[in-house]
């Protein structure tokens, strides 16, 4: 009975076409949306993930990386004095505003670190080392701000407005280091930040104190006291923060339901359109199907017949949308949008597919097995 | 011509109930036998189509009996029923129901796989099969591109295929020209003599009763001779 599935699926290739593009667009948009959604929340993400630090102390309130609420700086110290802790570094995070050499300014999230350690520096680099920022007023800049910012060349100045201008000297490239909001994200070292705070009323404050426990079962713990020796501050473990701004970037803002429902939508006008096109190639065939039935099929010869039709149209439909959504990939992330396909979304994606497939199927396997074979006498 | 294969025991088929109670069939009692081509003739309406049906196993009745191979099948299931059609019958309809996807050889491959034939049979088979019919060079043509009686040609051989003891027909020359009518009637009762085959047909076809058998008649839902 496969193969009847697969001649009647074939033969017809108006239906089928008309079958594949509600499948492709389905799988297209879902991955698409989907893509786009992860890649942002990545972008989020990316300094909390990327730093090897197993506790985050942030400000009360404190929402995701991007907004910071600066804190007393020497607050480290109280973290230092737990036995359990490895290290404890401050890191910066401000927004500032670079000077083009057109005159035009750009806003820039400028992240001050120890290049002495790397903590909370760029993970990757396309030129350079994180360490290149150490001893003045140097600064790395993310390899994906060129289209924002044009060329971006090694050893050139770049003037700097954090609370005062200042010219800084462009002297390594990071891969990879792109802010939620897509401004272009600046590295600079954790003194050059604090000496820009100087007589402002943000001297001696930082953004976040990061912690490397020495043994990290006992993260929890660790966090627990730190609340307690920081009440001002909300500590969390280095998924917790991670799941605070996914879980603020999603819900609180309702972009994640944006996505979703777009995706949701997707599925359903691709199942729609399946649903359809397999539910009219049914009814066409309503006397192959009495005429089989008649001749001593069953029910689920019938149903297999069907359901193969709407399996090989979703793997074929799927495959076809994979191959064009991984060509317009490359579109999309030029345009400054980023983008993360996993294994996993395929996957998922693809088990969605069929299943809204199949189920739209269903329909035609209730109506095969209503259907009363003694309509095959009737003209 | 004496064993009957299939046997009918005053079947009935009623429809609704009450002031609305149809009466489609009432109490018929037919048999078919080996090498028999039977004849059911009738106006329109009179129930031809319903005896068949119940016949082929495909209609319940409403009261009576069912033997195929002496064996009642009154009590079977949908499921046992399938089996006993896939296993007994081979079926030749009015509008032909040949599968438009599939070329006139594949038409009778599809029963072939159906009844559980390797893969290298089907093939072989189903050649032998259009062959028989006076079809080998148009096996590969589609049921668009075959004529009526090419199409009732296909829809024999698809009948046939799988070797089923009993061939029930429903109009087989209705939709055919008188000479093409003809031809096919002929096919069928050669059929049934060369292949030892029980064939019933059902038509109001005069040109019938040249190839039958016996001849029964019904009318308003039962059996006149």
């Amino acid at each position: 009975m496969l193969w009847l599935a697969f001649r009647m699926l074939f033969q017809e290739r108006g239906r089928l076409v008309i079958t594949l593009i509600g499948i492709v667009f389905s799988t297209v948009l879902t991955l698409v949306e989907i893509g786009i959604y992860l890649g942002m929340m990545g972008n989020a993400t990316s300094v909390v993930r990327h730093t090897d630090a197993d506790i985050w102390i942030v400000s009360q309130n404190v929402p995701n990386f991007d907004f910071t609420q600066p804190f007393p700086a020497n607050r480290i110290n109280r973290v230092r004095s737990l036995d359990e802790v490895q290290w404890a570094e401050k890191i910066h995070v401000w927004f500032a505003f670079l000077k083009l050499a057109d005159g035009r300014r750009e806003q820039a999230q400028v992240i001050g670190f120890n290049p002495d350690t790397g903590i909370g520096g760029p993970w990757s680099m396309a030129l350079g080392k994180p360490y290149d920022v150490k001893g003045g007023s140097y600064i790395i800049m993310d390899e994906s701000s060129r289209q924002r910012l044009g060329k971006l060349e090694p050893g050139t100045m770049w003037e700097l407005n954090l609370f005062r201008e200042q010219s800084f000297k462009l002297v390594g490239l990071s891969r990879e280091a792109l802010s939620f909001t897509t401004i272009p994200v600046v590295f600079t070292s954790y003194n050059e930040v604090d000496r820009s705070l100087m007589g402002t009323d943000f001297e001696g404050q930082t953004s976040f104190i990061v912690v490397k426990l020495k043994d990290t079962s006992t993260v929890d713990e660790v966090a627990r006291k730190l609340r307690a020796v920081l009440p001002d501050n909300d500590v969390y473990t280095k998924q917790g923060f991670i799941d605070r701004t996914v879980n603020y970037w999603t819900i609180q803002t309702g972009m994640g339901m944006a996505f979703f429902l777009t995706a949701i939508l997707a599925v359903l006008i691709g199942g729609a359109i399946v649903g359809q096109t397999i539910y009219a190639g049914t009814i066409e065939h309503l006397r192959d199907y009495g005429t089989l039935k008649a001749m001593g099929a069953k029910n689920g010869d019938i149903n297999l017949v069907i359901l193969t039709q709407a399996a090989v149209s979703a793997v074929l439909g799927f495959a076809l949308g994979v191959v064009i959504t991984i060509a317009s990939r490359h579109g999309i992330v030029s345009a400054g949008v980023s983008m993360q396909l996993p294994l996993l979304l395929f996957a998922a994606v693809f088990a969605i597919v069929v299943a809204t497939c199949l189920s739209a199927a269903y329909i035609s396997v209730r109506k095969v097995k209503m259907l009363d074979p003694v309509m095959v006498f009737r003209e | 011509m004496d064993k009957a294969i299939l046997e009918t025991r005053a079947v009935s088929k009623i429809y609704g109930e009450g002031a609305g109670r149809v009466a489609a069939l009432e109490a018929a009692t037919v048999s078919l036998s080996q090498d028999e081509v039977l004849l059911i003739m009738g106006p329109s309406g009179s129930g031809k189509t319903t005896l068949l049906s119940i016949m082929g196993c495909i209609l319940s009745p409403t009261s009576g009996e069912v033997l195929v191979h002496g064996r009642n099948i009154s009590a079977y299931r949908e499921l046992e029923l399938a089996n006993i059609r896939r296993r007994y019958f081979g079926f030749v309809f009015q509008a032909f129901n040949l599968f438009r996807s599939l070329t006139a050889q594949e038409n009778v491959e599809v029963v072939l796989r159906m009844k559980g034939r390797s893969k290298q049979k089907v093939h072989a088979e189903a050649e032998n099969l259009m062959e028989r019919v006076g079809l080998a060079r148009r096996a590969h043509a589609y049921p668009r591109d075959l004529s009526g009686g090419e199409k009732q040609r296909t829809a024999i051989a698809r009948a046939l295929a799988g070797d089923p003891p009993i061939i029930l027909a429903d109009e087989p020359t209705a939709n055919l020209d008188s000479r093409t009518g003809r031809d096919i009637l002929q096919l069928l009762r050669s059929h049934a003599k060369d292949l030892h085959k029980a064939v019933a047909i059902v038509s109001h076809d005069p040109k019938v009763e040249e190839v039958a058998h016996r001849v029964i008649l019904l009318e308003d839902g039962r059996l006149q001779s």
